[in-house]
């Protein structure tokens, strides 16, 4: 992603942020649910997230990676939407389900769903911080965007991604 | 090759594939690959795990669940955002130049008298439509944050016979004639028909217009000349609604009443009609409607053992028995009822299918049973009670959450000390949930009905709950007491209860497991705390103790 430039006019303001908006919300709205949060409430915390973007940078703050941003604002905005849905259960995605639905089938072969099942359960198996830096990592950010998202060093971040592919190779493997 | 060096290679292998290491680092790394071939080995596995988690990662953005609305064109809300923050940044940008460019004190304070008109006038000029904005969107995040289930208007208008409807996100209706007459007009100005009295589709059709004007007034309850609604009219130059008013509770910003003016002199008036009338359509004019009869528990039941074909309650206990043994009685929005001579399953189409089938399958063998999925409906959301003030607020770190994570030495700790309280208080809620609803389900008078195989199995389930319980709670004190008694907190005793029977225990049981929940969440910062955080931690510790204490007493009586 390009860095940021502060844009000349209001417009221009508008235009960019809309843009982000476009081409990242499918992003941040996945890797909400992989927080355990609801489409709806994903849903709509992603239009939260960028409408507070547009009024950090109306105000004129600096932000240096927009995307590093939305996700960390994404990331504590879901934690707490997530903390509300106490008495329902955690969102499941259900992946194996959505596997085995007869419209994979006929793109995949038999032993890639079944690796992808393993691979699967194998990240399930990581513990919450190990998924989460590899959500982010595949999300396409950076080490210190993951970092200050999570609230961790940039060195923990690759430690952690360390340990978590260490950990499916090893589930792989098995 | 030494150990250490090995490890301090795969270590910052990872770190070198993605691009992530100093240049000097990055040398390093290759130099040191140029000569072992252990380390080349490893960072080929490396690279196709990555390679394997970009595939992964492409099965999952295939098979992720679409948003479930289109998604929001924002300009709207750019401009709302602008228009709230015109006033305050019209003052600091005049002051600016004003502040650094070293004028004469005197000019100085002129120019700050003539802002401060000038900020005045445009306050007057501009606060009826930043008041408005800002009312509707409150308004707005408000029936965001607690949606409303199906509800009925009222609908007055000038030119067809007074009718009610429901109204709500998906009440889907088949409408009377002279519903279908307005319903075009609605159409026509492209006011949201399906809920049509509130704030998001007055917020909507504000939006859109250019030229508008708007009032706020305060108004007074027709019903009850004490109370005090907020009115906020808008006046639009174009456009088929020439004028709109809705009429909003002071306090919640709950929407009671609307009024539409057409640019052809039509009117149409919206009403809500008082809380308790969500009985089914009857006379009113409307097709039923399916509201989904979660809220339905159980006023009629057939007594025990009725002969023949009809369920008991001893039935409705198998069926319990059933979806507790695959835990559909733990967070799934499951409600069993004993409704027509039959033990009615009933939950949301939002289960995931596989779960679906594994319920249906669980209580296949059983007799009596019906299970239904029914759409989603909003009412079954977030229990939360506190949630409203907080809903769409700041990231702002609370003085309690900035307390704990100096504590727990960072925000890191901190995270994952609330994700495991979080998680833990989860699980425990849930087993308080599925306890307290057997508790209402079987009252003391109903067990005196049940045969001892019955009896023994209610008990059994019963106390299936409130070992588990008791292990998230012992969790949680381990976790909580320690960090809390650090920080201030200190521990009182409470007296046992001494209920004979379980039932009463179990609902003292959720009245002190709901304290901490709340106490909990305020302490993470998840819901906005009323009471000064000093005292927190000694109210968390007590509500624990209180839980504790409460939760011996129902293991007690389940003996």
């Amino acid at each position: 992603m390009a860095i940021f430039r502060q844009p000349q006019s209001g417009q221009e303001l508008q235009d960019q942020v809309a843009q982000l908006y476009i081409e990242t919300r499918e992003d941040v709205y996945r890797y909400l649910l992989t927080l355990g949060v609801h489409p709806p409430k994903a849903q709509e915390a992603v239009q939260e997230v960028f409408l507070r973007l547009y009024t950090s940078l109306k105000k004129g703050e600096k932000i240096e990676s927009l995307r590093g941003w939305v996700f960390r604002v994404a990331h504590n905005y879901g934690l707490k939407v997530r903390a509300r849905q106490s008495v329902e259960e955690k969102f499941d995605p259900a992946f194996e389900t959505h596997l085995a639905s007869p419209a994979v089938s006929a793109e995949r072969d038999l032993l890639d769903r079944e690796k992808m099942t393993r691979l699967n359960s194998a990240v399930e198996s990581l513990s919450e911080q190990q998924k989460r830096v590899l959500f982010l990592r595949m999300e396409g950010l950076r080490y210190p965007q993951i970092a200050s998202t999570l609230g961790i060093s940039a060195s923990a971040v690759g430690e952690f991604l360390r340990r978590a592919l260490l950990r499916l190779r090893k589930v792989r493997d098995e | 090759m030494s150990s250490l060096f090995q490890r301090h290679c795969d270590r910052d292998l990872v770190g070198y594939l993605d691009g992530e290491l100093s240049e000097r680092s990055r040398l390093k790394v290759e130099r040191h690959l140029d000569s072992c071939g252990q380390c080349r080995a490893e960072l080929e596995e490396l690279q196709n795990s990555l390679a394997e988690c970009a595939r992964y990662r492409d099965v999952l953005v295939a098979q992720a669940p679409q948003a479930p609305q289109p998604w929001r064109d924002l300009y709207r809300d750019f401009s709302r955002i602008d228009e709230s923050l015109a006033n305050t940044s019209l003052l600091v940008r005049l002051m600016r130049p004003l502040v650094h460019s070293g004028v004469p004190r005197w000019a100085f304070v002129a120019g700050l008298a003539a802002l401060i008109v000038l900020f005045s006038l445009n306050q007057l000029r501009q606060a009826p439509s930043v008041q408005a904005a800002a009312l509707l969107r409150k308004a707005v995040a408000v029936s965001q944050s607690q949606p409303r289930p199906a509800h009925r208007i009222r609908v007055r208008s000038s030119r067809q016979p007074e009718f009610t409807r429901l109204a709500g996100a998906q009440a889907a209706l088949v409408e009377v004639a002279q519903a279908q007459a307005v319903a075009a007009l609605f159409q026509e100005a492209h006011w949201d028909w399906n809920d049509p009295l509130s704030a998001h589709a007055f917020e909507q059709w504000r939006d859109a217009q250019v030229h508008k004007t708007d009032e706020v007034a305060a108004v007074q309850d027709p019903q009850a000349p004490s109370e005090h609604f907020t009115r906020i009219r808008t006046v639009s130059a174009e456009g088929e609604v020439e004028a709109a008013s809705i009429t909003l509770e002071t306090g919640d910003y709950v929407p009671v009443s609307e009024r539409l003016e057409f640019r052809d002199r039509e009117w149409v008036e919206l009403s809500e009609i008082a809380e308790p009338s969500m009985e089914s359509a009857g006379t009113s004019g409307v097709a039923p409607v399916d509201v989904p009869a979660r809220a339905a528990e159980p006023p009629s039941r057939p007594a025990a053992f009725s002969p023949g074909s009809s369920a008991s309650i001893s039935d409705e206990l198998q069926v319990l028995s059933a979806l507790s043994a695959i835990e559909a009685d733990l967070g799934d929005p499951v409600d069993v009822s004993l409704i027509g001579g039959k033990v009615v399953v009933t939950g949301e189409e939002g289960i995931p299918p596989r779960r679906q089938n594994e319920i249906r399958a669980s209580v296949a063998n059983l007799p009596h049973v019906e299970v239904e999925f029914s759409p989603s409906h909003p009412a079954a959301v977030p229990s939360q009670t506190a949630v409203a003030a907080g809903a769409a607020g700041s990231a702002t770190v609370s003085p309690m959450e900035a307390r704990l994570e100096q504590h727990l030495g960072g925000h890191a700790e901190f995270d994952r000390f609330s994700t495991q309280l979080l998680d833990l208080d989860d699980a425990a809620m849930q087993r308080v949930y599925a306890l307290r609803r057997l508790a209402q389900k079987f009252s003391p008078d109903d067990e005196a009905q049940l045969g001892s195989p019955d009896l023994n199995l209610l008990r059994e389930l019963s106390r299936k709950h409130t070992a588990k319980l008791s292990e998230k709670v012992g969790s949680m004190e381990r976790i909580l007491v320690p960090t809390l008694s650090s920080l201030g907190g200190t521990v009182s005793i409470h007296p046992a209860s001494g209920h004979a029977a379980w039932q009463p225990a179990a609902e003292d049981v959720y009245r002190s497991a709901h304290r901490v929940d709340v106490l909990i969440s305020q302490m993470l910062g998840v819901t906005p705390a009323n009471a000064s955080s000093s005292a927190l931690p000694s109210d968390l510790m007590a509500a624990l103790e209180e839980l504790r204490v409460n939760l011996d007493d129902c293991r007690k009586a389940l003996r």
